[in-house]
């Protein structure tokens, strides 16, 4: 198998190649390039996967137009549970939890952001968290692994973090301040 | 009639690698064979190829995860590591033992650290009393390691350390803020951190390449700016016209004649499933520590019982390894939120903190002997310490680059010390998908090694102190096998009753067979393995060539009891 035939089966792929267009609608039309415009999730079920794509979305979110989002970290994560049997039932039942915390009938996605940043809140910072939560909170953990797996082997990914590897260097790139060897007040 | 080979060489690696050049290049008609395929490097090794050009980013999938035997074996560079040929394992025992089989072996994505051996390794037995000296001095060793930095060209400074001899190279790789930030701490803290001894090309060497620091070493180098097999030893070898190199053949057993003497090898060919034998004059078992031993021990005949050259006993006993694993790991709040900078360039460390213990007395610490430490940490691919931070979000995200530059940890290389209890035989029962039994480990640390551990981890503390280190932990002790450098099934000394090899590596019972890997060794050291297995193979593959030309492979060696 080619590299480019490799890397157009790799997930998230349609999201940088192809424009990307209505969220919400299309999930049937074609996009430019033969390739359905919105992307269909293999393992989760469409509102399972918009629940991911919020969920990474607020992990991750877009920083100078580059996130989760951008990144396709939902597409990804969708492979990888499909691929990974024993993922998939910790998700579906993190996703089914995740729907009953706002405690008002309402599925997640369909709170408000402050109500859904409240819930968040709950399960990723300790002085927040409550005993009776551990499912939450692990899935929550979960959940941030895998988006932070998904975000930070893409390319836009590893440019936020300016990666330096995996260059030409004429040299080994030596320390630039040879005059502060315990590199205080950098 | 079938061909009649000069020599015929087991495993193509560092060992093998070195007595086919040699051997060739003296004019001997060479077969070798080699456990697996050929590789092209340009296209098994990806070029820099990316996480994002992999469907599981590098990861790999659930199923390679599962499959996975060392770390080496990954998405990168699939269909390296040997999954097919099972192993087994004594009750007890949690021995890895990761394979590669490509040809070149490990060469092709070792770690390159390569400091020689000292004096003070060849005769700790005489310091300490335990066990016995090896049946070699530094200065006999000497001039080999010489000649084999001046083949594969090693990185390094003089450091004039006694348990550390000074060889011949190139320039060093610079040091990083990191390590400038740990050589100041450590000094602090009573211990060198110092440029590690790297073969790495620093500068173009030898029609091979200077090193471009992508990082990506141990995936394999597509250009060969360090040294593997493939790209300084067998090219030659194969424009000689004397090499023959027969892939995907896994050797049985050595052939014996009448009078119990190597005639040559049986193998299978993996590929038309078809059992092939090989014959020559001579027979030179390099397949790695284990596989060697493995080998020679299902080499049974009625000249030899028990396994080729085994009248001592000893093949297969002796089984020393090193001890790996994370003593520290942290991060460095100095380089906190600075620019992020390619640390990883040689895609392993630039430095070492070489054996300090035991240097001046065999006592001074509650051990014996001494281990060796590496840094590790910097700014990596892939943020993996991304569950260590609170949190979501634009301050999550924002955490994670502030941490990218300053993740910092330690590991120790400590080497086991010979046992009854470690070794390697054959299962009785259990065989291999091609009805080879299989060979079985045994193996367990001894406490000195698991006081070296403990120390270790002491002294890693010390020197996050001095740096100002945040320390988050410690790791465990990895499972035997993982360090790669297993050495001491076929041991050499001058006393056939106790060694299966005399001084220059050939079987005390069967004159035309030898050993050219770290079977030979008889302990593990501080130090990497892999310079000494080409010194020792140097020599060893000379004087098979000097027995070839004065007529025969003479067993009485001057310094046989």
């Amino acid at each position: 198998m080619s590299l480019a035939v490799l890397a157009s089966a790799a997930p998230g792929f349609s999201r940088w190649c192809c424009a990307f267009g209505d969220t919400r609608e299309g999930a049937e039309q074609e996009g430019a390039e033969g390739r359905p415009a919105r992307y269909a999730p293999q393992f989760f079920s469409l509102s399972e996967y918009r629940t991911v794509e919020v969920l990474t979305e607020l992990i991750l979110p877009s920083m100078e137009g580059s996130g989760a989002k951008e990144a396709g970290v939902a597409e990804f994560i969708d492979f990888w549970v499909k691929n990974d049997p024993p993922l998939q039932e910790q998700f579906r039942r993190g996703l089914e939890w995740l729907d009953r915390a706002g405690g008002n009938g309402r599925p997640f996605i369909e709170l408000s952001p402050a109500e859904q940043q409240k819930i968040l809140d709950r399960l990723a910072y300790r002085r927040y968290q409550r005993p009776e939560e551990k499912t939450g909170q692990l899935f929550f953990r979960l959940m941030r692994q895998y988006t932070v797996m998904g975000f930070y082997t893409t390319e836009i990914g590893l440019k936020s973090l300016d990666y330096p590897g995996l260059k030409f260097y004429p040299t080994s790139p030596g320390c630039p301040h040879p005059d502060n060897p315990e590199h205080v007040g950098l | 009639m079938a061909t009649q080979y000069d020599v015929i060489v087991i495993g193509t690696g560092a060992g093998g690698g070195m007595a086919i050049r040699t051997l060739c290049a003296a004019g001997l008609k060479v077969c070798a064979l080699n456990a697996g395929r050929k590789l092209d490097p340009p296209k098994d090794f990806q070029y820099h190829r990316m996480p994002w050009d992999m469907p599981f980013r590098g990861f790999g999938s659930a199923q390679q995860q599962a499959q996975s035997i060392g770390y080496m074996d990954n998405e990168y560079v699939p269909n390296v590591w040997e999954h097919d040929l099972a192993y087994s394992v004594a009750p007890g025992t949690s021995w890895t033992w990761p394979r590669c089989f490509a040809v070149g072996g490990k060469t092709n994505f070792w770690g390159r650290s390569s400091a020689r051996f000292a004096e003070i390794d060849f005769k700790a037995a005489s310091r300490d009393g335990l066990d016995v000296d090896w049946p070699v001095s530094y200065d006999d060793i000497a001039p080999y390691y010489s000649r084999v930095e001046q083949m594969i060209g090693v990185a390094s400074t003089v450091q004039n350390r006694p348990s550390n001899p000074d060889g011949e190279y190139l320039p060093p790789i610079r040091f990083r803020c990191r390590d400038y930030i740990l050589q100041a701490a450590a000094a602090r803290a009573g211990i060198p951190y110092l440029p590690d001894r790297f073969a790495q090309l620093t500068v173009p060497y030898q029609g091979h390449p200077a090193c471009h620091y992508c990082g990506n070493c141990t995936n394999g180098c597509d250009v060969g700016a360090f040294f593997s097999s493939p790209y300084f030893f067998l090219p030659d070898a194969e424009a000689s016209g004397k090499l023959e190199l027969r892939t995907n053949t896994l050797v049985r057993e050595i052939l014996v004649d009448r009078d119990g003497m190597a005639r040559g090898a049986a193998y299978v060919d993996r590929v038309s499933r078809r059992e092939v034998e090989v014959y020559g004059r001579a027979v030179v078992v390099a397949a790695s520590c284990i596989e060697s031993a493995h080998i020679m021990l299902n080499s049974k005949s009625r000249q030899w019982p028990t396994g080729i050259a085994n009248s001592s006993g000893q093949l297969g006993r002796n089984l020393c390894d090193q001890l790996y694993g994370t003593t520290a790991s942290g991060y460095l709040p100095q380089l906190l939120g600075t620019p992020s900078f390619p640390d990883n360039v040689s895609g392993a460390s630039v430095a070492w903190l070489p054996r300090w213990q035991n240097l001046k007395t065999p006592a001074e610490e509650p051990f014996f002997r001494g281990y060796s430490m590496y840094p590790d940490g910097g700014c990596e691919e892939f943020p993996s310490y991304f569950d260590d931070i609170e949190g979501y979000g634009t301050s999550y995200r924002e955490e994670i680059k502030r941490r990218y530059p300053t993740p910092l940890s330690f590991y120790v290389q400590a080497p086991s010390q010979r046992s009854d209890r470690n070794f390697v035989d054959i299962d009785p029962e259990k065989k291999d998908v091609y009805s080879i039994p299989e060979v079985r480990f045994h193996f367990e640390w001894d406490q000195n090694t698991l006081k070296m551990w403990e120390h270790a981890k002491q002294s890693s503390q010390e020197i996050f102190r001095q740096a100002g280190a945040v320390y988050q932990g410690h790791g465990e002790p990895q499972p035997p096998g993982t360090s790669l450098h297993e050495t001491g099934t076929c041991r050499m000394g001058n006393d056939p009753r106790h060694f299966v090899t005399n001084r220059f590596g050939q079987t005390h019972d069967v004159p035309n067979l030898y050993v050219c890997d770290a079977s030979v060794f008889l302990n593990c050291t501080d130090k990497t393995t892999t310079l000494s297995i080409l010194a020792f193979s140097l020599r060893t593959s000379e004087t098979i060539v000097e027995n070839f030309r004065s007529g025969g492979h003479r067993s009485d060696d001057p310094a046989t009891i």
